[in-house]
């Protein structure tokens, strides 16, 4: 694969992301499954980089798995959404950055809309003040957080503690990334690199030591699908989707997956337990799978974060392996315990899947 | 005074030929250091299998005449009219040359096929473009990468035409016929070799296109799918894997292929807009130079005494191109005589 | 109202369908179109014609049912449609009508209904820890299993803000914000078009003699095992 073909791709596709004072929405799917690298991210803008994140106890979810599910209308969630601007804007900031990407999938489409169809945006207005008596300034900027972690890539390379290579052998860590489907694939000019060869998590990826590594079918979906996993009746259709993922990347080896979208990072590593259950497959070595990362825990790792603060413990497939292989000094004793050093009991170990 | 002509292609070289043999004079300006276009980038032509080369020699024969002054690598760089309406045009190195009718033929450039980034043109090693497997049928060489025969060839229609996603909406007419021609080709080389086109509509318009259409089915075993491609990615050992539906079993399908070829459309040449601007013409809405009239002014600008021929007008193959250009030489010699 | 006529009025469908020319690249990438057998372009297709007859019979079948919402359709396709936005519109134009109750992927939008709405109007969260029970969500794993036994300490120890007001991860989310975010949906019409879903999947529960907590469990589990098979294309 030829490297400048994609670095040509990357540069005609950059986006103007803000240097300072973002105003954070949460993720519903990161703050269940991955409460640590929502504090990760807010504590390495703030502490690390010296930045302003304003985390609004007023926020709430801006109803997008609802509405990818058909039962929250359109009309309501830009009702939603426009009830965040209006927090935004009282705030006295200009700069969005959601943490999900349904989120910001669905912040991008809405603007866009409202841009195409300015009536939308009025009857939003109206819905708003009627329902809230709030107004709201159009955001100035909309980045995801992966978007920002990316922008100050070089930053935390500066500060880094550990690199993504394998301390025994001297060599980068393989890293295959998975992007959310609607970080990109709706507005691809929102999107670092664009739909086809994003470069958002691959940037982080080599600027921190690891080598991405590309694979076949990294652009299909994990398969979340909304209704085709919340109903469980057709989690069928997430699971095989999943799969087909994990046969095309398990031939290159990879030492770990990461990914910018919530509820993938949730998928790509409880569905390797799953699948392991149903056929006894696993796809990493010797019995292991491939661990999954958040972009908020790689980068946590790289600085130096205790594994276990930023919640590396919640992984189904175990992130043990590839801590050694990164020659993170780390408690393995304190994995299951409780901030205040209590045993709390531990998982009970999968069939085949090895932890 | 001359008939000044922009473009040494087919279409610029046959008006040239025609106007001279009429007794005009004639300014012939390329922008290249040989005469042809295109038509250099080709190795046999359709329906015939004639070669390129032999065509593009009986050119070149016929510009051979003391009514016409070639000017080898020379672009115009400035545009005006005197009182009378004589046209001067200054070339890059100076040269002032002025006539009584400008015949643009600056003809076309084969579409930038990077600009498609899900087909990895540029980033995967064994995505070419029709372009260059003309230049391997050339050297006669037909080898993947990695060095091997391919085994399993796709021939991709429709890249850079019909496509919003590219701002390309129009169909350049010559792809599916070259894509016939050139399995066919793939066909004589690699009698082992299985040779798949992906198409949309199969849009064989010419005289003898449906008939080498139907021959590539019965007699070359070439396999058409109905689908438009939708991406490729690369795997391990530098294949292709490619995902299209085939829509006429409904299903979607996901393929290896050893090579695979796209059928890149065409664009207005390099230079268009700024030619444009220059001789204050209008641009169509596909890009290319507007015509005054689809019917009846097919060679005429909105400018008077400026006419146009071949693929400065819209996509063309070669057959309509060299009769468009006899076309406009008569036009042009009509109005000079009126 | 023609279900064409209520179609042209959605946005999504305004914003998702130009015109299709059948090429199928929406098809040839579709995770829904490998799993089901299902055919994004025969969607475009079939709402381009027009046909209000075969519209109705979309309206109530399962096919409608199956498309992820990913939007993979939407980098793609030449003409600038989003067949997963026409899914959209006809989903909402199939709830209106009541359409969705005619098939089993359909009446799943009652579990949907139930669980989302109670979770954003109760909790202000699409999904929170509480809901995530480990017998509903098997393939969760042992993992999940120990952290929701004691998510209460899993969370402290990850700095979450779990249950309690103020900032920070899975706060509770303060009451004027509540009924903010209902007030929203009072005023949108979204409690309106959750109610409607509601109604119509009672009556269809009652027809079937089931009770509604049965009807639920139903719609969230059933699976006849055809989705995958071959139908007729249209």
């Amino acid at each position: 694969m030829n490297l400048e073909g994609k670095q040509q791709i990357w540069k005609d596709y950059q986006k103007d992301i803000a240097d300072d004072r973002y105003y954070y929405a949460r993720s519903c799917i990161r703050q269940t499954f991955f409460p640590g690298s929502e504090w990760a991210y807010l504590d390495i803008l703030g502490n690390k980089l010296g930045k302003t994140v304003f985390d609004d106890p007023r926020h709430t979810t801006c109803t997008g798995i609802g509405y990818h599910s058909d039962v929250v209308p359109v009309e309501t969630i830009m009702t939603v959404v426009a009830r965040h601007f209006a927090l935004m804007t009282e705030a006295g900031f200009e700069n969005i950055t959601p943490s999900c990407i349904t989120s910001f999938g669905i912040y991008t489409e809405i603007l866009h809309t409202w841009e195409q169809h300015p009536e939308w945006e009025e009857k939003t207005r109206d819905f708003l003040w009627k329902a809230t008596k709030r107004e709201f300034k159009k955001p100035k900027n909309l980045a995801h957080t992966s978007d920002v972690i990316y922008k100050f890539r070089n930053e935390i390379a500066a500060q880094k503690k550990y690199s993504l290579t394998d301390v025994h052998t001297g060599q980068p860590l393989r890293v295959v990334d998975h992007i959310g489907c609607h970080y990109a694939k709706m507005f691809p000019s929102k999107g670092i690199g664009g739909a086809e060869f994003p470069a958002v998590l691959s940037g982080m990826v080599n600027a921190w030591g690891g080598e991405s590594i590309d694979y076949p079918e990294r652009r299909h979906c994990c398969g979340f699908g909304f209704r085709n996993y919340l109903v469980m009746a057709n989690r069928g259709f997430s699971v095989a989707n999943s799969k087909k993922k994990f046969e095309s990347m398990q031939p290159y080896e990879p030492d770990f997956i990461v990914t910018n979208c919530p509820g993938c990072a949730m998928f790509l590593d409880k569905w390797q337990y799953t699948i392991s259950e149903m056929e006894g497959t696993t796809y990493g070595p010797n019995g292991y799978g491939i661990p999954v990362l958040t972009y908020e825990e790689m980068a946590a790792l790289v600085l130096g974060y205790d594994p276990w603060e930023i919640g590396l413990q919640m992984h189904q497939v175990s992130v043990d392996p590839l801590l050694e292989k990164m020659g993170i000094s780390y408690d393995p004793e304190a994995k299951y315990k409780n901030i205040r050093g209590e045993n709390i009991g531990r998982p009970q170990c999968p069939t085949y899947l090895k932890v | 005074m001359s008939v000044i002509i922009i473009g040494a292609g087919p279409a610029g070289c046959e008006a040239a030929y025609r106007l001279a043999r009429s007794g005009e004079s004639v300014e012939l300006i390329e922008k290249e250091a040989e005469i042809g276009g295109n038509l250099n980038n080709w190795y046999q032509l359709f329906p015939d299998r004639k070669q390129a080369a032999d065509l593009k020699a009986k050119l070149r024969k016929n510009i051979e005449h003391p009514q016409i002054h070639l000017h080898l690598k020379s672009k115009p760089v400035a545009f005006s009219r005197q009182g009378d309406g004589t046209i001067q045009l200054t070339l890059d190195d100076g040269a002032l040359i002025t006539g009584k009718a400008l015949l643009v033929a600056s003809g076309f450039r084969t579409f930038d096929a990077h600009r498609k980034e899900e087909y990895g043109y540029g980033i995967y090693e064994n995505v070419i473009t029709s372009v260059e497997l003309e230049n391997a049928f050339i050297n006669h060489q037909i080898n993947t990468s990695t060095g091997h025969a391919p085994k399993r060839i796709g021939l991709i229609h429709c890249v850079g035409s019909r496509d919003e996603k590219i701002c390309r909406l129009y169909c350049s007419k010559l792809c599916c016929v070259t894509a016939v021609k050139q399995a066919i080709e793939l066909r004589e080389m690699l009698p082992e070799a299985e040779i798949l086109c992906f198409y949309m509509d199969m849009r064989m318009f010419g005289p003898g296109y449906e008939e080498m259409y139907r021959e590539a089915q019965e007699k070359y075993n070439i396999k058409f799918v109905r689908g438009r491609l939708s991406e490729a990615s690369e795997d391990r050992e530098k294949r292709l894997i490619i995902k299209v539906e085939d829509t006429l079993v409904g299903k979607p399908l996901k393929m290896t292929l050893d090579l695979m070829v796209l059928m890149v459309g065409m664009e207005p040449a390099e230079g268009n807009d700024q030619l444009i601007s220059m001789l204050n013409l209008q641009t169509a809405p596909n890009g290319f130079i507007q015509v005054s009239d689809p019917h009846s002014g097919t060679n005429c600008t909105h400018q008077k005494g400026i006419f146009v021929t071949g693929c400065s007008s819209s996509p063309m193959n070669l057959t309509d191109t060299l009769t468009d250009a006899r076309s406009a030489a008569v036009t042009i010699s009509e109005y000079l005589n009126s | 109202m023609s279900v064409i006529d209520s179609l042209k009025k959605d946005i999504h469908y305004i914003e998702s369908l130009n015109s299709c020319m059948n090429c199928g690249v929406c098809t040839a990438i579709c995770p829904a179109a490998e799993f089901y057998n299902y055919d994004p372009r025969i969607i475009a297709d079939t709402v381009q014609r027009q046909d209000e007859e075969s519209l109705e019979a979309l309206l109530k079948s399962d096919t409608i049912w199956y498309c992820g919402e990913c939007m993979s359709c939407k980098t793609r396709c030449p003409r600038g449609n989003t067949p997963g936005g026409i899914i959209m519109a006809l989903r909402r134009a199939s709830q209106e009508q009541g359409w969705f109750t005619e098939s089993e992927k359909g009446r799943q939008q009652f579990a949907l209904k139930r669980v989302l709405g109670t979770n954003i109007l109760n909790y202000g969260y699409c999904i929170t820890p509480d809901i995530v029970k480990p017998e509903m969500h098997p393939e969760q794993g042992l993992v999940w299993e120990w952290i929701y036994e004691h998510r209460d300490d899993v969370y402290e120890r990850t700095h979450a803000n779990y249950r309690h007001s103020g900032a920070g991860t899975l706060r509770k989310v303060d009451d004027d914000s509540l009924n903010e975010l209902r007030q929203i949906f009072e005023v949108t019409g979204g409690s309106e078009f959750m109610e409607k879903i509601e109604t119509y999947s009672l009556r269809k529960a009652e027809e079937n003699g089931l009770d509604p907590e049965s009807y639920f469990l139903q719609t969230y589990m059933a699976n006849n095992g055809t989705h995958g098979e071959e139908k007729s294309n249209r």
